[in-house]
């Protein structure tokens, strides 16, 4: 089990790949501290925070995403399945979403594990969002705004792009399934 | 975590509780817990809480308690162990004493607190063993799991991928599946003796020269497809 809690803390990627072939032979050569240094180099995800760049895997427009906010109470960031704020850096001429909007996107895939009930752990390449809602810039009268009980549960496209993990079913995002290629 | 294993204790239960008897089929706990009582301070320090543990806080008394019973079997204190010979007996075992008389003559080999975990942690393996056995599985095998997921009761998910790296923790030994679903690499660790795992196939085995492949996170999606 402490083994299990140590490797989590040691994953990601290697930098050995990225350097070139004559340093990589100056590099077998100090054996001595290899292993350190494959510890220390190994990338420890984390959670999505403000300026986190998001693929968008829908059809509503946006391309991609940098996250403002994330809606969960967690300080410390949005995981797999919360819902984040993010303003659109990237998006396709024509669609419902354009460039510089602020939008609403329920995080479908996440570098960063996430645990589930029976013990597995599920983790994706990237991070990708499906926008489920578009920020109004409008003021409304303080009575008529109701955006506290606002659920996000209807994506603003017609069609979801790659796998899609489990985990929307817990919170409530069933179109996203359905609409899924893929589910793990 | 703990939820995963409900269907686990009862049944790791019976085979823990019938190990040192092995004649009376109605163990009253009643019993240990009136005959252990004073041995709990001198047992202090085995705590109930080990981080390592899955299976919840009454697992570990009753164990604790079984061994509360052996150790005294190798003489510990005199009162306690003619007090638990006086109520084995009361169950109506005539054996019971007599394994006893022999066992400590023959000086059974005192079980260390170091032990204690890699003791339970086999005997979990057993149980599970024993519903479903778990073939060898290797970093580099390129295995396929039927998984049943609560959620999903129509039927089983199937999972296919490469083993990147196996870690061994007793019950809890994991393996990580990596596979390119949908144009996305995807790994996912699996514990191999979950109970929401219902087969392990090895498909094929790839030659590798490390015991983790981290290596294929950077390399082209092509090395991580399984049809």
């Amino acid at each position: 089990m402490a083994a299990a809690l140590a490797s989590r803390f040691s994953r990601g990627r290697s930098l050995i790949g990225s350097l070139s072939n004559a340093f990589s032979g100056l590099m077998n050569s100090s054996n001595g501290i290899m292993n350190g240094n494959i510890l220390s180099q190994q990338q420890q995800r984390t959670f999505i925070q403000m300026g986190t760049t998001l693929k968008v895997v829908d059809n509503s427009g946006a391309k991609e995403v940098k996250c403002i906010q994330s809606l969960k109470a967690n300080k410390k960031g949005a995981r797999l399945g919360d819902i984040i704020v993010g303003s659109v850096k990237e998006a396709i001429p024509k669609g419902k979403v354009k460039k510089g909007k602020v939008v609403y996107g329920v995080v479908v895939r996440a570098a960063m594990q996430k645990g589930r009930v029976d013990g597995s752990q599920v983790k994706f390449d990237d991070n990708a969002i499906v926008v489920v809602g578009i920020k109004e810039k409008k003021k409304k009268k303080p009575e008529e705004n109701k955006k506290n009980k606002v659920e996000f549960n209807q994506p603003t496209g017609t069609r979801v792009f790659g796998p899609v993990p489990h985990e929307m079913r817990n919170k409530k995002q069933l179109k996203i399934l359905a609409l899924a290629q893929h589910m793990v | 975590m703990a939820t995963s294993f409900n269907r686990l204790p009862p049944q790791a239960l019976h085979m823990i509780t019938r190990n040192p008897t092995q004649s009376s089929k109605k163990l009253g706990f009643s019993t240990f817990l009136s005959c252990a009582p004073s041995v709990d301070s001198s047992f202090s320090r085995l705590s109930l809480n080990h981080s390592g543990s899955k299976f919840g806080l009454s697992l570990d008394t009753r164990v604790r308690k079984e061994f509360i019973v052996r150790a005294e079997d190798n003489a510990e204190a005199e009162p306690e162990e003619a007090a638990v010979d006086g109520i084995v007996d009361a169950e109506g075992n005539v054996e019971e004493v007599v394994e006893v008389g022999e066992a400590k003559s023959m000086r059974k080999p005192r079980i260390k607190l170091g032990d204690v975990m890699g003791i339970l942690n086999k005997k979990a393996i057993e149980v599970s063993e024993k519903v479903r056995p778990v073939p060898e599985i290797r970093t580099g095998d390129i295995v396929e799991i039927k998984l049943e997921v609560p959620e999903n009761r129509r039927r089983l998910s199937i999972y296919k991928g490469i083993v990147m790296s196996r870690q061994n923790a007793g019950i809890h030994t994991t393996i990580r599946i990596r596979r390119i679903i949908a144009g996305i690499g995807v790994e996912i660790v699996f514990p191999i003796y979950s109970p929401n795992i219902k087969e392990i196939k090895v498909m094929s085995h790839r030659k590798v020269r490390r015991a983790r492949l981290y290596y294929l996170r950077d390399k082209l999606p092509r090395l991580s497809t399984f049809k």
